[in-house]
């Protein structure tokens, strides 16, 4: 008898750890965007730089759309729908970007794309969405054009593409939130203006310029390089020579990066300020030690600092992704989810299944969505813009950036 | 009794007083010094491995019982605070001449009580005061008027037609302490612009230095 028992004891020990260990490999199991138990997939299409100069960025926005697809298939977010992510490699390139958009548009089983980065690729992506109705959410394009078309400046903003959304601020605020700081807060009074011609570096400069004048301040000179060389030596020598107390780059890090580096190696000993566009952890790599000072503005307020964002970044590590989620992770993953939630309305909308018209339905449901997502409450204004404005000035300190000022648009 | 008896025993059959115990199952195995302790001290073994055991399940089950997750901490007040641009005010009687107010909304949306520490505009060429003077505490969810007055210090320095002017505050809650810049939009800075120009312009009884 007291063999049996004992035989008796330790099956059942035996047998209830075995139980728990189940238990708690099942809650470990990811449940990933392609092998969920869902009865339809969705794919969610990604554009991006995913190779290049600018891939820091772009695989930030690749890894958290990613990570939302996940976590929509371990959630079951939307009933008997398995997301899929496909993503898709624009090398900062229009052309290429329109040629991703165009291969997105024949994927029947794309519903919404995440994407792009830089302004100039959204531009030649816009009308093929469009005219395929498939929504298009960009968590980086702060162009201002884009929603409020080429007239906003003037005051006449019309919308150009109902299909084109975004959860980033744009460059109307932005450049003079900039411009606001330098002055007033820098006392920075003459600045030198470089962009790099392209519609994101040369819009947000002329919106810096703008204000700054607005406010007082004096342009003493304004350049433009050319994105494909490293050697800035040229302009330097200007930037020095000018007397200018700040420069100002409408731009993207791989050319700020050495820029401001070999303006201060002329002998300029003045920081070199720019928007979301420099920042990046990979300007502070390529700007060296005498980046330290140097400004960038971005959209939204610091993620680590919003309650909202620590599960984000918590899910982000345990997700192992090699990249950081970078600028606009938190903004890729509100993107997503976007595309998630309005994908969630169609279906519910429709008795639990896709319509066949998916597309219009999901696009237009986008107009409405309203969630509490990473980087605060995500909503969509008449343009398409995010209703959620926020920004943030960072500084260059030692190896990182840090935040110094944050302003959110009430308007 | 009929006569039958009991069945005679056939050959090699017996009768039993007892079961005789079956062949062992396994071969009988060399004692060792181990399993003579053991069998000098089963109950005590046994005891004390279920004991063991049970120790073990416990605490395996206290170890991975659900955690009451941490009380999460509060936001930070920038995230819960809303200043909306409501228009222009009369300025107060006893304002310097020149001077124009405005007013503003200032909404706690959540969290812990927040303070307004202080409300400051960034021009060097303005001064600003406000009605309730800073520091005030706010009452979730309720709508504070505030009215702010500007007056100008020196007319050649104030900004012409500044497209997103904003108001620095300052709040604070058990979280944190934070300067916040509230960009109050287009119709602030419309009535912003004309109220400067009006105070610096040239028929201005204004005290500003031009």
């Amino acid at each position: 008898m007291r063999q049996r028992s004992l035989i008796a004891i330790t099956a059942a020990l035996a047998a209830g750890a075995l139980t728990l260990t189940a238990c708690g490999s099942r809650d470990e199991d990811g449940g990933g965007s392609d092998n969920g138990g869902g009865g339809t997939t969705v794919v969610i299409g990604v554009d991006a730089p995913l190779t290049g100069d600018l891939s820091a960025l772009g695989l930030g926005i690749k890894n958290s759309v990613d990570l939302a697809a996940k976590t929509a298939n371990k959630e079951k977010t939307v009933d008997g729908i398995t997301f899929k992510v496909e993503a898709l490699d624009d090398q900062a390139q229009p052309s290429s970007g329109q040629q991703n958009a165009t291969k997105l548009v024949a994927d029947k089983d794309v519903l919404g794309v995440v994407g792009p980065l830089n302004s100039s690729v959204a531009e030649s992506m816009q009308k093929v969405f469009d005219d395929a109705k498939l929504v298009e959410v960009s968590p980086a394009n702060t162009n201002p054009a884009l929603t409020q078309g080429t007239k906003w400046n003037g005051g006449e903003k019309a919308r150009p593409y109902k299909s084109y959304f975004r959860t980033a601020t744009t460059d109307a605020i932005q450049g003079p939130f900039a411009a606001q700081y330098v002055y007033n807060d820098a006392k920075k009074k003459s600045v030198y203006v470089i962009d790099d011609k392209k519609t994101y570096g040369a819009g947000l400069a002329a919106t810096f310029t703008d204000e700054f004048k607005k406010l007082g301040g004096k342009i003493v000179g304004t350049e433009h390089i050319d994105p494909d060389t490293k050697d800035f030596s040229a302009v330097a020598t200007k930037v020095k020579n000018s007397g200018a107390d700040v420069v100002y780059y409408g731009g993207e890090y791989p050319q700020a990066g050495p820029l401001s580096k070999q303006i201060k190696a002329a002998g300029a000993k003045i920081p070199l300020v720019g928007g979301d566009g420099i920042y990046s952890a990979d300007f502070i790599k390529l700007a060296g030690a005498s980046g330290t000072g140097d400004l960038a503005t971005s959209v939204g307020a610091p993620v680590e600092d919003l309650p909202s964002a620590k599960e984000f970044v918590a899910n982000y590590k345990a997700g192992g992704y090699k990249e950081a989620y970078e600028a606009y992770g938190g903004y890729s993953y509100d993107s997503a989810w976007a595309i998630i939630e309005a994908v969630k309305k169609v279906v519910e909308d429709n008795d639990g299944k896709l319509p066949d018209d998916a597309r219009a339905k999901v696009t237009e449901a986008m107009q409405n969505v309203s969630f509490d997502g990473v980087t605060g409450k995500v909503s969509f204004d008449e343009y398409g813009d995010a209703t959620n404005k926020q920004l943030t000035v960072y500084s260059v300190e030692g190896a990182d950036w840090k935040a110094v000022k944050s302003g959110t648009y009430t308007g | 009794m009929s006569g039958v008896g009991p069945v005679e025993p056939g050959e090699g059959t017996r009768a039993w007083d007892a079961v005789e115990p079956g062949p062992p199952l396994l071969p009988r195995m060399p004692r060792g010094r181990l399993a003579r302790l053991y069998a000098r001290h089963r109950r005590a073994v046994l005891t004390s491995a279920t004991a063991a055991a049970v120790l073990a399940g416990g605490g395996y089950l206290f170890a991975t019982r659900p955690h009451e997750p941490p009380p999460a901490l509060p936001p930070y007040p920038s995230q819960v605070v809303d200043v909306a641009y409501l228009g222009e005010e009369s300025p107060p009687a006893n304002a310097p001449s020149g001077s124009f107010s405005f007013a503003l909304k200032i909404t706690a949306n959540g969290g812990p009580t927040i303070t307004i520490v202080r409300i400051s505009q960034p021009y060097a060429a303005l001064t600003l005061s406000s009605a309730p003077r800073p520091p005030f505490r706010t009452r979730t969810g309720f709508g504070h008027k505030i009215v702010v007055t500007m007056h100008v210090t020196e007319c050649a320095n104030v900004p012409s037609n500044a497209r997103l002017p904003f108001l620095d505050v300052t709040l604070r809650n058990t979280r944190a302490i934070e300067d916040h810049s509230f960009i109050l939009g287009e119709r602030y800075a419309h009535d912003l612009s004309e109220a400067l120009q009006v105070a610096c312009s040239n028929d201005s009884t204004s005290l500003a230095k031009q």
